[in-house]
């Protein structure tokens, strides 16, 4: 597993807060692992209550990628850099 | 009693302007929806029935209007996964899958579906046979097997009349709908009545709010928003702006007075609900920060059992009368009044299932020697999620949800599911 950076670290704890995981810690997620479908296994219903988080937390509004959302949420490092990009908090 | 026998399969609006959709950011006019359906239709293969699992809605309701303009009918999964489908296709062999993208992971014969935006302009609007079976919507049942829910061209146009009746949307609404087309919800509002009421429908399947609001404000009013308590929630949440709405629409689960009041305030429209069920349709609306009752939309009525409490809903644009799976209390022949629902079925942000269902499905996964899901008692603040309990010695939680997940729609998918050797009594 690859090395979370401090932002990573930070958006993984907001995933766990948002969607009230238990029995994980923010260093267990693998930044590289994928969030939907496998890994943490999150569907659309989370990715709603996670926009709402990153709004609230760096100040901007989520937007659908295409299609679906796939490449923004493929993995915590995909979402961190677009949060990196994107915030203005 | 049905006494045309064919039924056109567009109706056009009395405005000279014509639009039926905003595709890939355009306008289409009814003229080259048609022209686009014929063109698709020509090509389809020969067979009786056509699995219809076009992700966009533009070329969704091309498909479904092209397979009924060649007499067959749209199958229509209650999820889009493999092994469902796969269940469907050996009851109905004589089926193929027409998609807007090539499937990898699915060995039935597959018809890449292909629109051009020119062709010959054709005026003529094809006669749909009433007792045609338009759609076979599944629903995933206690007894393993896909459920089929057949409806008849007659009894969807009746559907979209009885929408109109109740509604009186005004001449031409623009519909922006947050449900995929492929449930009988998002079948009903977003593609049956562009196609015989005359509203219009924007292409895309909006997610997050800003996307909610941008393509509310792509379309010209007077809008219509379709969408779920769960959207509902998460717009009232974003502190965004909103356009000018003439009214939104919410189903598939119970929407709380408050959110229905922050809502209205939000969006300054008023917000209505629908009551349905994949077996019925759509059969009720009410208006929340009015009344609980609910209003029977008209040429339904309701009936209730004596001895078992059980009501059903009856209509003569219905194969069959319908057992409604919640517990309701009827207050006089044309309201009621929901009461809850009954134990064995859970709704998960809209999405429904039967618990017997789900551990009969748990308990078919190999090395699970015993296996339960339990549905927490669920609150307003946040999204109940399934928990499962588990006994699968040779087996680990990770291959067991990976198993699971094949099976299941992820918002099924218990958070956690536990494992163990024993569990306390």
């Amino acid at each position: 597993m690859t090395t979370a950076s401090p932002l990573e670290l930070e958006v993984a704890q907001l995933i766990i807060d948002a969607v009230h995981l238990e029995d994980i810690n923010a260093e267990e997620i693998d930044p590289e692992a994928p969030l939907f479908r496998e890994g943490l296994r999150l569907d659309s219903i989370d990715a709603l209550e996670i926009a709402l988080a990153i709004s609230r937390r760096y100040g901007f509004q989520l937007r659908a990628d295409g299609k679906d959302n796939v490449s923004i949420f493929a993995s915590l490092r995909s979402l961190s850099q677009h949060i990196e990009k994107n915030r203005v908090k | 009693m049905i006494s045309k026998t064919t039924l056109p399969l567009l109706r056009l609006p009395p405005t000279e302007t014509s639009i039926i959709a905003w595709w890939q950011g355009q306008p289409i006019s009814h003229e080259i929806f048609l022209a686009q359906v014929q063109q698709v239709a020509t090509e389809l293969p020969a067979h009786r029935y056509a699995f219809n699992l076009c992700e966009d809605r533009y070329l969704f309701m091309v498909a479904f209007a092209a397979i009924l303009w060649r007499e067959q009918t749209n199958l229509l999964p209650a999820y889009r996964l493999s092994t469902e489908i796969q269940k469907i296709a050996a009851d109905y062999p004589d089926s193929y899958c027409l998609t807007d993208h090539p499937i990898t992971d699915l060995p039935l014969p597959q018809h890449l579906i292909a629109v051009s935006g020119t062709g010959t302009l054709d005026r003529t609007i094809p006669e749909i046979a009433t007792a045609q079976t338009a759609v076979i919507v599944f629903t995933s049942g206690s007894t393993g097997r896909p459920c089929p829910h057949p409806k008849t061209w007659h009894s969807l146009v009746t559907g979209a009349r009885l929408a109109q009746q109740r509604f009186q949307f005004p001449q031409p609404t623009s519909i922006v709908a947050t449900v995929p087309p492929q449930h009988m919800y998002g079948l009903e509002t977003s593609i049956l009545l562009p196609l015989v009421m005359g509203l219009r429908i924007h292409n895309s399947r909006p997610f997050f709010p800003q996307d909610i609001s941008q393509t509310l404000m792509a379309v010209p009013p007077p809008r219509l928003l379709i969408t779920t308590p769960i959207h509902l929630k998460a717009c009232v949440q974003s502190n965004l702006s909103w356009p000018a709405l003439t009214m939104i629409i919410s189903a598939t689960a119970p929407l709380s007075r408050s959110l229905a009041a922050q809502a209205e305030t939000i969006f300054s429209a008023p917000v209505w609900e629908i009551y349905g069920c994949t077996e019925a349709g759509s059969l009720a609306s009410r208006h929340p920060l009015e009344s609980d009752q609910w209003q029977l939309y008209d040429d339904f009525w309701l009936s209730q059992d004596e001895t078992n409490g059980c009501c059903y809903v009856h209509g003569d644009h219905l194969f069959e009368s319908v057992r409604l799976q919640d517990v309701i209390a009827i207050d006089d022949d044309r309201h009621f009044r929901l009461l809850g629902r009954q134990h064995d079925l859970i709704n998960i942000a809209g999405k429904r299932a039967s618990l017997s269902d789900l551990n009969r499905q748990l308990n078919e996964i190999a090395g699970v020697a015993d296996g339960i899901f339990i549905m927490p008692a669920e609150n307003e603040e946040q999204i109940t999620r399934l928990i499962a309990l588990v006994v699968a010695p040779a087996r680990d939680e990770a291959t067991i949800l990976a198993e699971l997940a094949q099976r299941l729609d992820p918002a099924f998918l218990p958070r956690p599911l536990y494992k163990g050797i024993t569990f306390a009594a």
